[in-house]
């Protein structure tokens, strides 16, 4: 049987890649979010690739279906005036670019140096072992995070709510 | 007992916060209500006190611990013995008479309530500095009093002379008191502690020349505030202050702290003898230079500053010759009669509204009969007129020179003697006989003073005629030697001296003595008045330089201070402005500089900072591949 | 089977854009969805070594479900500020953000 796992992972690399650096270059902020959502998408396919499934889905439901939402709804409303929408790329980013290609390189260079013990064949386990592990061994995190979640939901409420008293 | 010892100067503090608070504004004319009151009690309570000790009472208090820092620990305390009842004695009467007096001579100033606080805080001062029970309270309260003298001096600080002979009492002081507390340093490095009962009983352990350095160390101090050649000259422009400041501050309290502190250090100077020696030369050598300019200044106020640098030489002859019984007997009876000699010198400048020039005084005998007695009493005990206390005690000074065998320090204190009495009379026969030389309008007005100052003088004047006779008879074995016998254990020579022939014909010799010098006045002032003016002329040189004190401050004009300018002028010039300002504005262009230059990196724009974020990301990557940190 | 360094190569170069994205655009929507990329290259990373390496199983995919809500919290407050901010300077640059100083 073939592998084709490489070839593959070829594929949708790219479905990451491609969507991510247009949506950095997009100067709609639409299609930015259209790409964003291509970008998330691909993330997810990674994952299957990784054999975690239920992260995968996760992945869909959070970011493609939560957080794109979120960001569509902010972008429609802080829709600019007309004519406002002049420069869509700082003046540093000049700059910008080829620090972040600098950065690549020596991150790319610095875990090429390290020895990873790797084992052959899947690692990740099934979804009911990860259930039992996220349930019972982080059952306190898990908690903890909720805490954060609702604090954050206050926040963002109380920065966006339109400010009623004069 | 306890709570007298608390109390004595715990009132004039108190007394002090309260009209020098609200005397501006409340008390004004009625400023010194409060302070009077609060003396005379405290000289009650110190009557309560001696009468305690002469029981035999003693007391050694550790009120609080001040300071406890590992080896090092210093207590608030009290030590009260014979010697501590003494002086609470001569400051407590002499404190309270000048705060009754002061009623009458400073009514109307405009600082009368600054006054009254001030001179409380001096009594608080002077108090705790006698009532201490070691070196380190004894320095505190030493420069307290030094303060308040400055403050007291300077009370006039308006008229500029004042203002500067503040200034330079505090700062001639300064030179007498570093010596002191490098003494009271040394104390500490070589016994460990500074309690006087820890030094004492610890005192023969020190090798001599250990003894040496600290007792000339200390004695410096003494030297300062005693106002001893070559740091007397402070004392004679200190009497711009009020007079009753001179009385009290600068003749019968402060300036005995020198002598209290040798005489408190007895077994400490028992241990060296040459630092006896230096005190008993420099005592002796003050006495004899201070009588001499003495007798020619004009000024009735610093003939008695000078008389009074005299005396205080004469204190330290005889601790220097281990007469020191002797010594705080003369302490006691100065106290008392140069106290009432300048309460009776103010009233005569009361009397002639502010004149204290004696060659336009003369004459006042008639006007001012309380005045002219008391101060003759006072006179006749200074010049050593047999039966004042000024006799007994400054007989026994020469007796002790002399039965110590420091004959050629006698012969030089009997010189003296004679000077002291020509001096004494001299200023008597100026202002108060002969012809007024006064201008008659002034003189018209002339008149004795109100009874609120008169009073205090008659009541001084008891003591310095009863005092000698109460407490110095017999001769070397009398009521104050019995008294102080236990404080100078340590440190009397062997040998008690008895009264004997020897005694009594020292006694006759000083005494024939000072009234030769009170007759060679009254032929000079009183029968042959042109005669002085020709002998001034044909002595001209000798005059002029006593005159001018012996040109003492001229010397250190020129020797110390004008160098010493000279030297702050090139440090002002060069170091101060070229090396530090140079310095601090430097460093002023170089923050400016700086953060003109980093100025940019602080914009505030959160993406700059995410940019340079990630430059450092960068940075600590690059540097783990180079080093491999 | 795909080599582990494959996926970190591919983690490198999501972070790297997003970061990227991060300096580079001006418009705080944008940032806030790079700062969501590089979050993923992150992701992306934790899951692969938890596939590859030897140790307890399934700790990193444990670890991108925290990272997954603590992200969806950041983007909440993220847009959230950035909508107090457009209400405040009817604008959405980055630059007016400037408050951050002495």
């Amino acid at each position: 049987m073939t592998d084709y796992s490489t070839p593959l992972f070829y594929i949708v690399a790219a479905v990451v890649l491609i969507p991510a650096v247009l949506m950095v270059t997009f100067r709609n902020l639409i299609y930015s979010a259209a790409a964003m959502i291509l970008c998330f998408i691909g993330v997810a396919m990674v994952f299957v690739t990784l054999n975690a499934e239920l992260l995968a889905i996760s992945q869909v439901l959070i970011y493609v279906g939560a957080i794109s939402i979120l960001i569509m709804f902010a972008i429609m409303l802080t829709r600019q005036r007309s004519g406002e929408i002049r420069l869509f790329f700082h003046r540093q980013a000049w700059l910008a670019l080829p620090a972040a290609l600098a950065l690549a390189v020596t991150m790319a260079v610095v875990l090429s140096r390290a020895s990873f013990s790797t084992t052959p064949g899947p690692r990740n386990p099934g979804t009911s072992d990860l259930s039992n592990l996220l349930f019972d061994q982080y059952a306190f995190p898990f908690e903890l995070v909720s805490l954060v979640l609702l604090v954050a939901i206050v926040g963002a409420i109380l920065l966006a709510r339109r400010e009623r008293r004069r | 007992m306890k709570a007298a010892v608390l109390l004595i100067p715990l009132l004039p503090l108190l007394s002090f916060a309260f009209t020098g608070l609200l005397g501006r504004r409340y008390l004004k004319e009625r400023s010194h209500y409060v302070s009077v009151a609060a003396v005379g009690i405290s000289w009650l309570l110190s009557m309560y006190v001696l009468v305690e000790v002469e029981r035999g009472q003693t007391l050694s208090w550790q009120l609080y611990s001040w300071i406890a820092v590992g080896r090092f620990s210093v207590d608030i305390g009290f030590l009260v013995d014979q010697l501590t009842a003494v002086m609470l004695l001569v400051v407590s009467t002499v404190g309270f008479m000048v705060h009754v007096y002061s009623i009458g001579y400073m009514h109307g100033d405009k600082g009368y309530y600054r006054f009254f606080a001030y001179i409380n805080l001096f009594m608080f001062s002077m108090f705790m500095l006698v009532l201490a029970n070691n070196f380190l309270l004894l320095y505190v309260f030493w420069e307290a009093v030094g303060l308040c003298s400055y403050l007291l001096i300077a009370f006039w600080f308006p008229k500029r002379s004042a203002a500067n002979a503040g200034m330079k009492a505090f700062l001639v002081n300064r030179v007498g008191d570093f010596g002191f507390s490098l003494g009271i340093m040394l104390i500490f490095i070589t016994l460990g502690t500074l309690s006087y009962s820890g030094v004492f009983a610890s005192a023969s352990t020190l090798s001599g020349g250990m003894a040496t350095a600290i007792c000339l160390l200390l004695f410096t101090g003494a030297v300062g505030k005693s106002a001893q050649f070559p740091l007397h000259v402070w004392l004679p422009d200190a009497m711009e202050g009020p007079t009753p400041v001179s009385s009290l501050i600068h003749a019968a309290t402060m300036v005995n702290a020198g002598v209290y502190m040798v005489a408190r250090s007895n077994p400490l100077f028992a241990q060296s003898h040459t630092a006896m020696m230096v005190v008993a030369i420099i005592g002796t050598f003050t006495a004899i230079f201070a009588a001499t300019i003495a007798m020619v200044q004009n000024d009735i106020k610093k003939v008695l500053a000078y008389s009074t640098i005299s005396q205080l030489g004469y204190m330290f002859l005889a601790l220097g010759v281990g007469a020191w019984t002797a010594a705080i007997f003369h302490l006691l009876a100065h106290g008392f009669f140069k106290g009432l000699l300048f309460l009776c010198s103010g009233s005569v400048i009361h009397a002639l509204g502010g004149e204290q020039d004696m060659r336009k005084m003369g004459g006042l005998k008639r006007k001012t009969k309380i005045t002219y007695w008391t101060f003759v009493i006072g006179a006749l005990a200074l010049s050593g007129f047999p039966g004042l206390s000024g006799f007994f005690s400054k007989d026994a000074v020469l007796t002790g020179a002399f039965a110590e065998g420091y004959w050629y320090f006698w012969i030089v204190a009997l010189i003296t003697v004679l000077l002291t009495a020509f001096y004494s009379f001299r200023l008597i026969f100026m202002t108060f006989h002969g012809e007024p030389r006064t201008d008659p309008k002034v003189f018209a007005h002339a008149h004795e003073s109100p009874r609120v100052m008169t009073v205090p003088l008659i009541l001084l004047a008891i003591p310095t005629v009863i005092g000698g006779l109460m407490l110095g008879i017999p001769p070397e074995n009398g009521h104050i030697d019995r008294l102080l016998h236990h404080i100078f254990e340590a440190a009397i020579p062997a040998g008690e001296h008895v009264f004997g022939p020897l005694t009594l014909s020292l006694m006759i010799i000083s005494a024939l003595v000072g009234i030769a010098g009170i007759l060679l006045a009254w032929h000079l002032y009183e029968r042959c008045p042109w005669l002085p003016n020709a002998a001034c002329k044909r002595a001209g040189r000798l005059y002029t330089l006593l005159l001018n004190k012996y040109y003492i401050d001229e010397i250190y004009a020129a020797v110390i201070i004008n160098p010493l300018r000279g030297f702050c002028g090139w440090l002002w010039r060069f170091v101060d402005a070229g090396v530090i300002d140079g310095a601090v504005n430097g460093a002023g262009w170089l923050a400016m500089g700086a953060g003109r230059l980093l100025r940019p990196i602080q914009s505030g724009k959160v993406q700059g900072y995410l940019f340079s974020m990630f430059l450092g990301l960068l940075a600590l990557m690059v540097a783990y591949l180079l080093f491999n940190i | 089977m795909t080599p582990l360094q494959h996926y970190l190569a591919l983690s490198v170069a999501l972070f790297a854009i997003g970061a990227w994205g991060v300096m580079a655009r001006r418009s705080i929507i944008v940032v806030v969805m790079s700062l969501e990329l590089m979050l993923n290259a992150a992701n992306i990373a934790l899951v692969a070594f938890s596939n590859y390496s030897p140790g307890t199983p399934g700790r990193g995919e444990v670890f991108v479900f925290f990272v997954l809500a603590v992200a969806a919290a950041e983007v909440a407050i993220g847009l959230a500020i950035g909508i107090a901010m457009y209400r405040l300077r009817e604008r959405l640059d980055v630059d007016e953000l400037d408050e951050l100083k002495g």
